[in-house]
């Protein structure tokens, strides 16, 4: 027996009051978001600072000069590095602790999620400084601690230093960041039925066993949600970098967000604010990023299909 | 109608004291004619004060309205005024947008009626000049400030004492050479133990590197520093002289054998201060501005010195070309009272009043005869005052060929502050070969914007750099081309 199959048509207008809720939300995208976006494309033609009209046309040059500039690529290597770091230990830990924290024997449960989420309603601006503050601008105490400790033995310029700079903004993003997935592991944690883990006790399931049959399958789809959060979050670092070591020393840690930003609004020294050739930089980072997804779908459907196919 | 009249009396009391605190307003009680004249000298503001007192006083009947403005905002708020034709009518003149700018949007009253040969010569040789201060022979403003070392190297007492660094009369052993230099670090290093270093600097924001290499290779010859072409051929030299690549070398050597506070990379600038204040290292390399800030801390046991340089005299000098010091306040073109801004403008421009600066601890004055260490109590200052015979006049390429102000030459990244930074981090291995790819591609930039100026029409080549006459151990004073 076949079934008709409703024309796309038909279908929108069966859900037409969803799209009517979604419409306020549709058209703050279009302005907020959208719009800027297309109006930015423009501003990649030209040689412009940032004030008056755009009239210094140099057509692709910006797109040119973005491809020839090593220091963008050293930036995309340095945000690749960052979030290839960052997400995966990120979630790893989210999702142990959050494990833990589901448990309904645990005392103090909400003091605990509170203590792993505060770093989250901490402005990234102000961890920056106070980070600042303790690795560099009061001098030699963190490092006169870990003497003391031996953990280390002469001093070390840990914001300063190439070799220290970039892990320490990878430590400080895990720790800031850490909270949101936890929070979203657990509402995941708590969807699943109790009645499964008591099903697969009573089959003779270790706790293993349960983590790998139960949890795992049924936190897959929200687990998805939570690594594509995770990954738009970790390209998008910007405000740990600026703060705590602007870009520097010697763009050991620039990634493309400051990179940009120091474009746009002149980095330090005498550089001069080019919006054109920071459009142009974003445009090609987008362009990048939009790429890297379409290989991500490609690779995760054919590896699905195959799935299916066993 | 009462909520109405709530409502006004509360957003007055909100927007009043805002106002006020925005703008500094020193509303004066009007008396004949009155002045409007605007500034942003805002930790200078008790001299202006004082000067306004003493010039009503001798000029009764003439009443000064002042306005300190917000020093990042004024080039905006003095732009907006001007445009809508109620600028005041005495100003110093904004950075931005260039006099030329200002002069050809009107803005600016030309002072030749009183600014006579006579008037101009109080000043001394060479301060106006086409360009300048003078724009189609016509001229705006004079100078005020005097020039003094761009930067120094300031001596902690505390330190060079507890290092044994004294002379035989207990006065701290200022160094003069790059070798006294080392000597003094190496001597403090030890001596601290682990709690005191040599040198500081606090290079987060970038630029502390580069006052270093400023001073040192300066003091060497290099007469470019590290802001500038080396105007006696017209071209960047940081790989072609080799003061650069020495001094580097020196500062790696410091830096390998512990004589640089650890955390100086990672450090602001103002916490570089703080900590040098504090004793944490004996010797950095700063501008006058921080003086101020030690005073208020209540650290002043330090000394400074200028141009160390590898032999006991210095090789080379700061400049100043006599373009961008040469002026300071202006008058409207619209003032309804020419002369009555003239005489006020003439006040601030007077020997006394430039006197008073200096001996306020506020700047060096135009008048060499000002710049005099035994008017001013402060030691600290008085030596810096002494510094001014270290900053000599130099060649003024805009001033020689006014056209070249149609140059936009574009700023290079990598920078010589990005390149100090990796080779000081040992990002960068190669001293020679990073100073010949910052050469290259800073004297490339010059060319292209020479070679567009001149394209666009304006009359310029790249020869308007070059000054082979100059010799930089003497005051150059910039001919007419």
């Amino acid at each position: 027996m076949n079934v008709r199959r409703e024309s796309l048509a038909g279908r929108m207008w069966t859900a037409r009051w969803s799209y009517a809720y979604a419409l306020p939300m549709l058209a703050l995208l279009l302005v907020f978001i959208v719009y800027p976006i297309a109006a930015s494309l423009g501003y990649t033609l030209y040689k412009w600072n940032g004030i008056g009209d755009p009239t210094d046309f140099v057509g692709l040059d910006n797109f040119r000069r973005v491809i020839d500039d090593s220091i963008f690529w050293g930036a995309l290597k340095h945000t690749f590095l960052y979030v290839a770091i960052v997400v995966p230990v990120q979630l790893f830990l989210a999702l142990g602790l959050a494990l833990v924290l589901n448990q309904k024997k645990l005392k103090f449960a909400s003091f605990y999620r509170t203590v792993f989420f505060l770093p989250v309603v901490t402005s990234a601006a102000v961890i920056g400084v106070v980070i600042q503050l303790l690795f560099s601008n009061f001098g030699d105490v963190i490092n006169n601690i870990l003497r003391d400790l031996h953990v280390t033995h002469g001093y070390i310029d840990w914001l300063g230093d190439p070799r220290f700079a970039m892990g320490i903004i990878i430590v400080i993003g895990i720790w800031h960041t850490l909270g949101y997935n936890l929070v979203y592991f657990l509402a995941g944690l708590q969807t699943i039925p109790e009645d499964l883990y008591e099903a697969a006790k009573l089959d003779g399931a270790g706790r293993f066993a349960s983590f790998r049959y139960i949890t795992v399958p049924m936190l897959r789809s929200v687990g998805i949600v939570i690594v594509l959060l995770a990954l738009v979050g970790s390209f998008q670092v910007f405000d740990m970098v600026q703060v705590l070591t602007n870009g520097g020393p010697y763009f050991a840690t620039e990634v493309v967000n400051t990179y940009i930003y120091h474009l746009a609004f002149g980095g330090t020294g005498d550089v001069d604010p080019d919006v054109g050739l920071a459009s142009a930089a974003s445009f090609f980072y987008g362009i990048l990023l939009i790429a890297l997804s379409v290989v991500q779908v490609v690779v995760l459907r054919s590896l699905a299909r195959r799935r299916a196919a066993k | 109608m009462q909520r109405r009249t709530l409502i006004k009396a509360a957003v007055a009391a909100a927007f009043t004291p805002a106002l006020a605190a925005c703008g500094g307003s020193d509303e004066k009680a009007a008396a004949g004619s009155q002045l409007a004249s605007w500034d942003w000298l805002v930790s200078q503001a008790d001299w202006m004060d004082n000067e306004i007192k003493l010039f009503q006083a001798a000029h009764g009947g003439n009443t000064i309205r002042k306005t300190t403005q917000v020093t990042d905002k004024y080039p905006d708020l003095f732009a907006l005024a001007a445009r809508s034709g109620t600028a005041p009518d005495v100003f110093q003149i904004a950075r931005t947008p260039t006099i030329q700018e200002q002069v050809s949007n009107g803005w600016l009253l030309p002072l030749d009626k009183w600014a006579t040969e006579s008037w101009k010569s109080k000043f001394g040789p060479g301060w106006f000049g086409e360009g300048g201060n003078t724009f189609g022979g016509k001229t705006y403003s004079a100078p005020f400030n005097g020039a003094g070392s761009n930067l120094q190297l300031y001596c902690h007492h505390g330190l060079f004492k507890q290092a044994g660094l004294v002379n035989g009369d207990g006065t701290p052993q200022l160094p003069k050479t790059w070798d006294d230099v080392t000597r003094a670090a190496e001597a403090i290093t030890s001596k601290g133990g682990g709690k005191a270093f040599g040198l500081g600097f606090g290079n987060s924001q970038g630029g502390a590197l580069s006052w270093l290499t400023e001073i040192f290779t300066r003091g060497a010859g290099s007469v470019g520093g590290t802001n500038n072409l080396d105007y006696r051929v017209g071209k960047w030299t940081y790989s072609t002289d080799r003061n650069y690549a020495d001094f580097i070398n020196l500062l790696l050597d410091w830096k390998r054998r512990g004589f640089i506070f650890p955390t100086a990379m990672s450090a602001s600038d103002e916490q570089a201060r703080a900590f040098f204040a504090q004793g944490k290292f004996g010797m950095i390399v700063n501008g006058v501005w921080s003086q101020a800030a030690w005073k208020e801390s209540k650290f002043t046991d330090y000394s400074l010195v200028t141009l160390p340089s590898p032999t006991a005299t210095p090789q080379g000098y700061f400049y100043y070309g006599q373009g961008s010091s040469a002026r300071m306040f202006g008058i409207s073109a619209k003032t309804a009272n020419p002369d009555a801004a003239f005489a006020w403008l003439d006040w601030l421009y007077s020997k006394d009043a430039g006197q008073r600066w200096v001996k306020a601890g506020l700047g060096l004055s135009a008048y060499a005869e000002n710049n005099d260490p035994s008017l001013v109590d402060f030691a600290p200052f008085a030596q810096y005052v002494a510094t001014s015979t270290t900053n000599l006049p130099g060649p003024d390429p805009i001033l020689r060929n006014p056209e070249l102000a149609k140059v936009k030459v574009a700023a290079v990244k990598p920078d010589i502050n990005d390149v100090l930074a990796g080779l000081y981090t040992g990002q960068l291995k190669d001293i020679a070969g990073a100073l010949s790819e910052l050469d290259g591609r800073l004297n490339k930039a010059q060319e292209d914007g020479v070679a567009a100026a001149a394209k666009a029409g304006a009359k310029v080549s790249m020869t308007d750099y070059v000054f082979a006459d100059w010799d930089p151990t003497k005051p150059y004073v910039v001919k007419p081309s």
